[in-house]
């Protein structure tokens, strides 16, 4: 008994400092307001938040998972006929092949081409990019990255609802996501719980309990 | 209807009497304690790996420009449902392997390696062996940064051999000096079909072993099964039945609330072979042979060093030789018992964090933990020996 208890607590401790001792998460913390922290995880601003990104951001990114791509290739009038062919959002080696000329014109301005944004939001959390969009030299020295809406933090706060709402399911879709979370473990465990009961009535008339 | 299309079966194919002498005739020791229930366990995680797996491949293109789009956008956004297939696969990987090490761990608590289980131990060695290939490669297929980086590190443990072996084993992985399509073409060939298939293989053979060797008993004394034994069904199948249905409860808890943690933020990064990412580390389950490759100040005793202990686990059987079983009746063996817990632990916990002296340090101490279990097993045996013959030959 003592045993049992002393390797169950000793295995879930031990899993528990692993999970809290994530190697995989970020090393660096960087300080968001708790008012541009509402307006980065609600989706209402993801709208408003597309308009500043095409405003601000999209003469160099792209957001390819939501068919927004760099103002120089928007304009492109090939760029209808390969979305007609491949649908809306073009597969990289497409992409990649077909403007292959503003691909480097960009390259030529930066020094590499500025990264897509689809999955950015994922990639370094909000409040890295917050600070990052706001002060770009601050946070990563040396970078290419030019200093567009500088003072702006509610603005900044709106386009990263927006890179969110590409990178993220949509909060109706996450609450269905809990919810079916939900019904499957009730199901599992309801399932236990009766094979358990049906198992101890079988044992009971084979005389083995 | 249905029980005369079963019944016409059923004197075709025998099925029935295969079930009644495997499962209903088929006797196991009643006390099995709840740790046996890690085998059926793993046997579960490893169909969820195949059955998600299947899946994925549908949808994912093995192709340096298209992977990481076909994972984050094919897999992820467009095709309805596949979000959770992904995040069963991601995070049945993870389970499968904690699974494995629990149900290695009470294998060795119960010395079920010893005769006549030797086989059995072997097989499941070599299953380990191969499900930790299987994770690796797996890991290099959303092409992310992350998946990129750590795949370079990897093929680079071989350069720690002197002289061109070394070297000309990191190129035969890579497929040439640098990650590129060819690496992510083979791997996912390794990935999807020689390693699962050869999985399959030595599972089905670890099954048949444990049929054919007998479960082993946490009292370490083998029991007259027509005596003592219960029947496999229904006594041990609902009660794993259960069990499964507590532990698939577990899961899905972390594939529906906490799946973020099982998929690295960095991995959302398309692979880049110009930008290192600041952190890499292997998962966790790697960590412990990680820490001890890392310990050591000279890179190929490093990779000796971890080398030494695969082969000194697959050897456990032999190392230990003494007319005993189980660590309940030992108690010589229960105290290193915890010392390779602790050790593992400690190791595995070192691997997450940052390389400091005092780090090293307490990793060669727990290093040297972890060799002392091993090697202090054939002096128990002896010492159990000594004792075995005083008592005139007395098993319990």
């Amino acid at each position: 008994m003592i045993k049992t208890a002393f390797f169950t607590i000793l295995t879930l401790v031990f899993f528990y400092i692993i999970w809290i001792n994530n190697v995989f998460a970020p090393h660096e913390t960087y300080e968001m307001p708790e008012q541009y922290k509402k307006i980065a995880e609600d989706d209402r601003y993801a709208k408003e938040g597309k308009q500043l990104f095409e405003q601000n951001c999209q003469a160099c990114h792209s957001v390819r998972y939501d068919a927004v791509y760099p103002s120089a290739i928007q304009a492109n009038p090939n760029l209808k006929a390969l979305q007609e062919q491949y649908g809306k959002v073009l597969p990289r080696d497409v992409y990649e092949s077909a403007f292959q000329a503003e691909l480097a014109q960009l390259k030529e301005s930066f020094g590499k081409v500025p990264p897509d944004l689809s999955t950015i939001y994922i990639a370094k959390g909000k409040e890295y990019l917050f600070n990052f969009i706001l002060e770009p030299q601050k946070v990563l020295p040396g970078t290419s990255m030019p200093a567009v809406i500088t003072g702006k933090p509610e603005e900044t706060a709106k386009i990263i609802s927006y890179l969110r709402s590409v990178s993220e399911p949509s909060s109706s879709e996450k609450a269905k996501r809990t919810l079916m979370g939900i019904g499957t473990i009730a199901y599992l465990v309801v399932m236990g719980v009766l094979i358990w009961i049906w198992r101890s009535r079988i044992l009971k008339r084979m005389g083995l309990h | 209807m249905l029980g005369r299309i079963g019944k016409w079966i059923d004197e075709r194919t025998h099925l029935s009497d295969l079930w009644r002498s495997q499962m209903v005739d088929y006797k196991v020791p009643k006390n099995l304690t709840f740790p046996y229930a890690f085998g059926v366990m793993a046997l579960v995680a490893f169909a969820i790996q195949i059955i998600s797996g299947i899946f994925l491949t549908m949808y994912y293109q093995p192709n340096v420009q298209t992977a990481f789009d076909s994972v984050n956008y094919t897999i992820m956004k467009e095709v309805p449902f596949m979000w959770l297939i992904r995040h069963v696969h991601a995070a049945g990987a993870n389970f499968f392997l904690a699974i494995v090490y629990l149900h290695m761990f009470t294998g060795i608590y119960y010395n079920a390696y010893k005769k006549p289980r030797e086989l059995t131990w072997i097989v499941g060695w070599l299953i380990f062996f191969v499900l930790l290939m299987t994770a690796l490669s797996g890991y290099l297929l959303p092409w992310g940064q992350l998946s990129y980086w750590g795949m370079v590190v990897t093929t680079e443990i071989p350069t720690s051999i002197p002289g061109p072996l070394g070297e000309a084993i990191s190129v035969w992985m890579k497929g040439g000096y640098e990650l590129g399509q060819i690496t992510l073409g083979r791997f996912f060939g390794l990935h999807i079909w020689l390693l699962p298939l050869i999985l399959l293989g030595l599972v089905s053979l670890h099954l048949y072993l444990v049929r054919a060797a007998g479960i082993s008993n946490p009292e370490g004394i083998e029991i007259d099964k027509k005596k003592e034994g219960v029947p496999f069904h229904p006594y041990m199948t609902l009660k794993e039945a259960a069990y499964v249905m507590g532990y698939l409860a577990v899961f899905f808890f972390f594939v529906f609330f906490y799946m973020h943690h099982f998929l690295p933020p960095d991995n959302f990064e398309p692979a880049d072979p110009f930008k290192t990412p600041p952190h890499i580390a292997p998962e966790w389950y790697l960590l412990a042979f990680y820490t001890v490759f890392r310990s050591i100040p000279n890179k190929f005793l490093g990779f000796v060093a971890f080398s030494l202990i695969l082969l000194l686990l697959l050897l456990l059987p032999f190392l230990d030789f003494s007319p005993y079983k189980s660590a309940r009746r030992r108690s010589l063996f229960f105290a290193m018992y915890i010392v390779l817990v602790i050790s593992s632990m400690a190791l595995t916990i070192l691997g997450a964090m940052p390389p400091t002296p005092t780090n090293a340090m307490l990793g060669l101490v727990f290093t040297a933990g972890l060799f002392s279990f091993f090697l202090s097993l054939p002096i128990i045996s002896i010492i159990e020996w000594g004792w075995y013959k005083t008592r005139g030959g007395d098993k319990t």
